[in-house]
């Protein structure tokens, strides 16, 4: 140990020698509050061969302290093995490097240390010295740790929040499927005993009041059916929701020689239109589907859904008997087309096709649809 | 013409008006209706014992959601081929718990009859006529064994 110190001192002494009081650059080194150390590469184990005084101040060390030994004194318990790993693989390859170590004082106070390491090489390229400078950043990485602490702390309390609102959500969805899974199978049941007592009812006024109350059930159900289909539950798809309807009704009706020709836009209503949008349409598709092809005559009903400005136009016109040879009949069904058109602020216009009849629902477009 | 057998079809389901009202379409689309179960142990006795070609299989029954259940036991004991009629469409398994396919509640009579003429010549020939009519969705496994993937997608 002492013969190292010994050599470490005249190696220093060496260097010392070849720039004197006069060198500039030497003084500099000196005398500048940054702390910085030359390093013998020359020797086994790169012993410290000067430190300026900036380095003793910064740890508390005398200079006969550390003059032949190798820097790793200033390491301890917090100093990150990674990191020290990386700046001798970095010294043994002959390059620049910089790290961040937690070092130790003297008093063994702990200080982040900023730490660049430079070789210095001789004439032939050799590199005989490595010169080390240090600068005390504890207060920057303080502050960083407190951030990085601050930052953990805020995320665990925004993780328990999302978690929190995770299973509330899942207790709403829970909730609102087990509604859906009621309203559905009541209205299957509702529909099932209206088919039933149509089977035991003989007079036939009766049973078409019946089958008029199916139609309108079937309708409704139909809607249900639809609305949590999509993944959006707020919004309603009419020209599916009038594709399904069309194909029950006239399957429904036995009626093979009418042809339906649909002409359907993608509509979105708000999910709460739905149902007496869903009435309406029923209506007058029934009433054609009844009233314009009588004895047998074949026919066409051609349905139309489109936006138009400001409105979503739904059009249902046939080629049938016309409203006059038909005898439509201001009946229940032309009852709850007028209310529901009055509480959907649409209008229904009915007018002479030649031929036919030619039914034109616009609705109002509000808000964000 | 060639006289042929009605398929026979069991009603698995514990509304028992639903299941009356079944039983007049599953007779007048020319199927004979077999019998009729409420609860999951009733539904795999008489699956067993009656051995029908279809099973019309609700998921809620007495004794819970047991209808799964009951439509794997007919699909891998009792050579039958079961069909869910619910309200909970998207409850299913992903493999349908070997059900040939899905009749969402509310239905409307025409759906039901069009579903079972559809089934009923699928389970026949052994291949599907066309795509399913609306209101019937069939088992991605049944699907293709009908040949319906080979089908140009239409609609």
């Amino acid at each position: 140990m002492r013969e190292e110190y010994l050599a470490s001192l005249r190696a220093g002494e060496a260097l010392a020698a070849s720039h004197g009081p006069e060198d500039p650059f030497a003084a500099a080194i000196r005398a500048t509050r940054m702390s910085m150390i030359v390093t013998d590469a020359r020797q086994a184990d790169h012993p410290i061969i000067f430190v300026n005084d900036a380095f003793l101040a910064l740890t508390g060390y005398r200079r006969d302290e550390v003059i032949g030994r190798n820097c790793r004194f200033l390491q301890g318990a917090g100093t990150s093995p990674d990191e020290v790993g990386r700046l001798r693989s970095a010294i043994e390859a002959g390059e620049d490097a910089s790290a961040e170590l937690l070092n130790y004082r003297k008093d063994g106070s702990p200080f982040w240390n900023a730490l660049f390491v430079s070789p210095v090489r001789d004439q032939s390229g050799a590199i005989i010295y490595f010169f080390g400078s240090q600068v005390d950043v504890t207060s920057r990485k303080s502050t960083e740790l407190a951030l990085v602490e601050r930052r953990d702390d805020l995320q665990a309390a925004v993780d328990a929040r999302t978690h929190d609102l995770q299973v509330a959500l899942e207790q709403k969805t829970a909730l609102l499927h087990e509604v859906d899974h009621r309203v559905k199978n009541n209205l299957q049941l509702i529909s099932s005993l209206l088919q039933l007592q149509t089977r035991r009812t003989r007079d036939p006024a009766v049973r078409s009041t019946l089958r008029g109350m199916l139609e309108r059930i079937n309708a409704v159900a139909t809607v249900h059916r639809r609305l949590f289909q999509s993944d959006d539950i707020e919004r309603f798809d009419v020209a599916a929701f009038v594709s399904d309807l069309v194909s029950d009704a006239i399957g429904a009706s036995g009626r093979a020689d009418i042809t339906v020709d649909l002409n359907l836009e993608r509509v979105d209503i708000p999910a709460a239109k739905a149902a007496p949008l869903a009435l309406m349409f029923s209506e007058l598709l029934g009433n054609s589907i009844r009233h314009a092809f009588p004895d047998g005559r074949p026919g066409r009903i051609a349905i139309i859904v489109k936006r138009e400005d400001g409105y979503f136009r739904i059009e249902i016109a046939d080629d049938g008997v016309g409203v006059k040879t038909s005898g439509i009949r201001p009946g229940f069904g032309q009852t709850i087309v007028a209310l529901l058109c009055e509480q959907l602020r649409a209008t229904c216009e009915t007018s002479d096709a030649h031929p036919g009849v030619k039914t034109v629902i616009r609705l109002p477009v509000n808000g964000k649809h | 013409m060639e006289k042929i057998d009605p398929l026979n079809v069991l009603i698995v389901e514990d509304e028992v008006l639903l299941a009356v009202e079944l039983s007049y379409l599953i007779e007048e689309v020319g199927c004979r209706d077999v019998g009729h179960a409420m609860s999951s142990d009733e539904a795999i006795a008489l699956a067993s014992s009656l051995r029908p070609d279809l099973a019309l299989v609700d998921v809620h029954l007495r004794d819970g959601p047991t209808g799964v259940d009951v439509a794997r036991a007919i699909a891998n004991d009792c050579g039958g081929v079961a069909l869910f009629m619910t309200a909970n469409v998207k409850r299913l398994p992903d493999d349908f718990a070997g059900a040939c396919g899905v009749i969402g509640k509310p239905y409307s009579e025409h759906g039901v009859k069009m579903a079972l003429r559809y089934l009923d010549t699928c389970l026949r020939v052994g291949h599907a006529p066309g795509l399913p009519p609306a209101g019937l969705q069939l088992a991605p496994a049944w699907a293709d064994r009908w040949g319906l993937n080979d089908m140009p997608r239409t609609a």
